[in-house]
């Protein structure tokens, strides 16, 4: 019994749900290789891609019960075990990617990482997810108004039904992996994701249209446990959050390059992506953001978030 | 000692026993979890697992499918359907295993499902069968592995996962490399049965004047029942797993025209329907929680590292091949599909495609190499199933089941010694 | 009227009693299950107006007739075993391995799902974790565990006072 330490090395295993050749993945590498050499092999990291001990939500449930150390979930999954979370799922939440990571990089960040510790989470870093798109199978989303009476594969969490609901869709849940046939025999009209899982998925095989209204920016974050937090000196947690910042900064690069690359081929296999114009889609989704900033917390955070927008306006000349 | 060992020398020991595979399974993944982590987080891990491992959608099919197969049974409506069969093949000797085998493949293909494919049949050929004297135990060997025929017949989820896990392969031509195997795989399941219950076989009948057409009317309301379940599936009503409600609500809706069981005894069919998922559920539960276990301990990495370390020595592409073809057998004995796919892709296809290998074929080897580990003891969903629904003891089955693996290893070789058999089609259609 | 006799008598109608409960849940929990489906498929393609709670509903119900099936089953004997060493042994050796085997199931319920299941349920209750369409305490979901452990218990119990009585109280 006891941790997995043997001989004052320990092996911390981190769990996630994208396949080994994901910008995730590859930035958890090159964290596992940091970690190893300021702790000259001292703390070893195991990465357990592909869901292999369990989807983003089991993982979490993992980490809290103390068999898994490490993890990365979508902060979407996050809500429901830490609320202030829900701020990031604000549609249009953020100016752009500059506004984004000066907002996930500063104190509003740092806040929210700090924020699951009372649920045995500790966060480490934000990664990129990008902004997620309407697909479709017959015909692109240029308005909101297109989305009339479409059925779009949702996740299961209210605010994403809210959203869909909102732009007038009808939200469906089906589950990831049933989704490439639902699409296929028409059981739902279309779905929303990121490029580069758009992609990795081959929905795009049919769903033929990508209309890039993105909608919302949810972020990745990697969290340890508390249990490994606590049981870390002062020294290693340092060693680890910064072997967590530098795969978060390796992770951006990959990401946008994976995107990129996401995108060009989409198009190659002959999908048609659309830009459309954002402002209608803000409009109708308004309401959800008034909404959370009924709650004091969610107002102040909304607050903040604002606040790092305008830091920038004012800076210009 | 390591997790791994602990787990094997506990099953070995729990199963010998006498204890139920499920209850061995559970135990012996948390001796296993508790010989490396502290006990406490390892029981409560194995019993987060054992739900989770239920937590999806898609095994939805197999309470459902089990309850129709229950209620068309009693309420008169599978006599029906056989009468049909019968009258179609019925003067071939074995016939009906013929009619099981299309059967089989059929739902297969359509369904996507080898779990739903073997309780839906399963629970309603197998009994019927039975009374015309094909002994319960072979016809569900065939009902079990001709149902994985639809994992390589489009549309299938799994040849799915393996496109995303390959990062590149397109579904497109998976999905047609995937036909011509299927059907090989098929008719060498069908002709293995009928040579190896040659000697057990009712004898071939006359068909009666007229017996057909009479059949064929008092088929119609049930035969309508494919229409409906696979028209809906095809035309987007419903996704595959959903059509076993719509089956369910169909069977009552001919029970109430048949009138052979009355609402009182409907309890009665949903209890014993319950029973029987029950003990399915319960082997997925603990199954899943051994997967995990494995992969935490990371045993099929550690096993295909080892062997492509020795393969790396070895010269010539069919040798190494050869062993990932042994080691996925293997290892499919253990691991259900879905995660031997998501564990074991990463770690081939980058070596049998700097081989030469396409990976649209390796997908399809790979599919059908864990095909026949569904059919296998201790760990395979679909066998599960057919112990489940065909209440047979493993020592009954198995004789039965052996000459069938025999049949699936030589599609396998057929399958890997020529590549045509998989590429002709997609490559015919330019994917 | 001898001890071994009542006693009999007593584990038999508990028995029934048993399989009389759980089969009516069982067969509640899978009728449930096929009226929440079809109203998921009618939502969506016949109003148009898809229910967003039905998927998750389904898994819910379907881990809850998972485990309390498998116990169902335990009680009428139902789950698969490798026998085939088992019934070559001879008669006293094979009463041995069926009270091994039922303290093996009783010691399963016990460990994994009464201790395992109640502490899990404990975390995600205490940890306010609910579900995320129905929003209901996965606690909910996870109580399945230990409560349907009481049931498996009290089958292995049954099973194992059926290995230990003398063979000629049994007939
Ligand atoms: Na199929
Ligand atoms: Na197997």
């Amino acid at each position: 019994g006891g941790p997995s330490a043997r001989d004052g090395r320990e092996v911390l295993r981190l769990g996630h749900g994208l396949d080994p050749s994901h910008p995730v993945h590859r930035a958890m590498e090159a964290m596992a290789d940091e970690l190893a050499r300021r702790t000259g092999g001292r703390l070893r990291l195991e990465i357990f891609p592909s869901e292999q001990l369990g989807s983003e939500r089991e993982l979490l449930e993992l980490l809290q019960i103390g068999s898994v150390e490490l993890t990365k979930v979508s902060a979407s999954v996050l809500e429901s075990f830490a609320p202030s979370f829900r701020v990031l799922g604000v549609p249009y939440l953020f100016d752009d990617t500059e506004h984004q990571w000066r907002v996930l990089e500063g104190p509003v960040g740092d806040r929210l990482l700090a924020s699951p510790e009372a649920v045995r989470l500790r966060g480490l870093a934000f990664y990129d997810a990008g902004a997620r798109s309407f697909y479709t199978r017959d015909r692109p989303i240029r308005t909101p108004e297109d989305l009339a009476g479409l059925k779009i594969r949702t996740q299961e969490s209210p605010s994403a039904i809210a959203m869909v609901r909102a732009l007038g869709g009808n939200a469906t849940p089906i589950s990831w992996g049933e989704l490439y046939t639902a699409l296929q025999q028409g059981v739902v009209d279309g779905a929303e994701n990121n490029p580069p899982s758009f992609h990795l998925s081959h929905h795009y095989e049919v769903a033929r249209f990508y209309s890039l209204d993105e909608h919302t920016a949810v972020p990745d974050v990697l969290l340890a446990s508390t249990a490994l937090w606590k049981r870390l000196g002062a020294a290693d947690r340092e060693h680890l959050l910064a072997a967590a910042r530098h795969s978060a900064r390796i992770q951006r690069r990959l990401w946008k390059e994976a995107s990129d690359e996401a995108l060009r081929a989409v198009r190659e296999a002959g999908v048609q992506v659309d830009t459309v114009d954002k402002a209608p889609f803000a409009r109708r989704t308004a309401a959800l953001r008034d909404e959370l900033a009924r709650e004091p917390e969610m107002a102040e955070l909304l607050e903040a978030i604002e606040a790092q927008r305008l830091a920038v306006t004012e800076a210009l000349p | 000692m390591s997790g791994a060992l602990v787990l094997l020398l506990a099953l070995g020991l729990l199963l010998v026993l006498g204890v139920p595979v499920a209850f061995a399974l559970g135990l012996a993944s948390a001796a296993a979890l508790a010989s490396q982590i502290a006990t406490e987080p390892a029981l409560v891990t194995v019993a987060q697992r054992s739900v989770t491992g239920l937590d999806s959608f898609s095994l939805l099919a197999i309470p459902f499918f089990v309850l129709s197969g229950e209620l068309l049974n009693r309420g008169g409506v599978a006599r029906r359907l056989i009468a049909f069969g019968k009258a179609l093949v019925g003067a071939l000797p074995g016939g009906m295993l013929v009619v099981d085998g299309v059967a089989c493949l059929l739902f297969g293909s359509l369904s996507g499902s080898a779990v739903a494919a073997t309780a839906a049949v399963g629970s309603f050929l197998v009994p019927r069968m039975e009374r015309d004297g094909y002994p319960r135990s072979a016809t569900t060997a065939l009902t079990m592995t001709a149902s994985t025929t639809g994992l390589l017949i489009p549309p299938s989820n799994i040849l799915i996962v393996y496109a995303l896990a390959s990062g590149g392969v397109s579904v497109a031509a998976l999905f047609w490399a995937g036909y011509l195997p299927g059907i090989l795989v098929g008719v060498l399941l069908v002709a293995a049965a009928l040579l190896s219950n040659r000697r057990s076989l009712p004898r071939a009948r006359r068909r009666e004047p007229g017996e057909l057409g009479r059949a064929t009317r008092g088929a119609l309301p049930a035969l309508l029942l494919i229409v409906v379940v696979m028209g809906g599936i095809t035309v987007g009503a419903f996704t595959a797993t959903e059509a076993a409600a719509v089956a369910v609500l169909y069977s009552l809706g001919l029970c109430a025209l048949y009138r052979e069981i009355g609402v009182r005894e409907l309890p009665d069919v949903f209890r014993q329907a319950a029973a029987t998922s029950g003990v399915v559920l319960l082997l997925v539960a603990t199954s899943m929680a051994m997967a995990w276990v494995l992969a935490f301990e990371r045993v099929p990495q550690r096993v295909a590292e080892t062997l492509l370390e020795a393969a790396s020595g070895a010269a010539g592409g069919w040798l190494v091949l050869l062993g990932i073809n042994l080691l996925l057998l293997v290892a499919g004995t253990f691991l259900d599909m879905t995660p031997a796919v998501l564990i074991f892709t990463p770690l081939f296809l980058p070596v049998v495609s700097s081989l030469g290998f396409d990976p649209v074929h390796f997908g399809i080897i790979l599919v059908l190499n864990l095909c026949i580990g569904l059919c296998t003891p201790p760990v395979g969903t679909v066998l599960f199933v057919g112990l489940g629904v065909g209440r047979l003891g493993l020592g009954e089955l198995l004789p039965k089941l052996l000459p069938l693996y025999a049949a699936m290893i030589v599609a396998l070789v057929l399958v890997t010694a020529f590549p045509g058999l998989s590429l002709w089609l997609p490559r015919l259609l330019g994917l | 009227m001898s001890a071994p006799d009542d006693s009999s008598r007593f584990a038999a109608r508990w028995r029934r009693r048993l399989d009389s409960w759980v089969g009516g849940l069982c067969a509640a929990l899978l009728a449930l299950m096929v009226v929440n489906v079809s109203w998921q498929v009618f939502s969506r393609y016949v109003l148009r107006d898809p229910s967003s709670v039905t998927e998750e509903l389904a898994r819910f119900l379907l881990i809850w007739l998972g485990l309390f099936g498998g116990a169902y089953a335990l009680g009428r004997g139902q789950h698969v075993a490798i026998d085939a060493l088992v019934v070559r042994l001879p008669a006293g050796w094979r009463r041995g391995t069926s009270i091994a085997a039922s303290l093996c199931v009783l010691t399963f319920a016990i460990s994994l799902l009464l201790f395992g299941g109640t502490r899990l349920a404990l975390l995600v209750h205490r940890l306010d974790q609910e579900s995320a369409a129905l929003g209901v305490g996965l606690a909910w979901v996870y109580a399945a565990l230990p409560l349907s452990g009481l049931v498996f218990a009290g089958f292995a119990l049954l099973d194992l006072a059926d290995a230990v009585r003398p063979r000629e109280a049994r007939e």
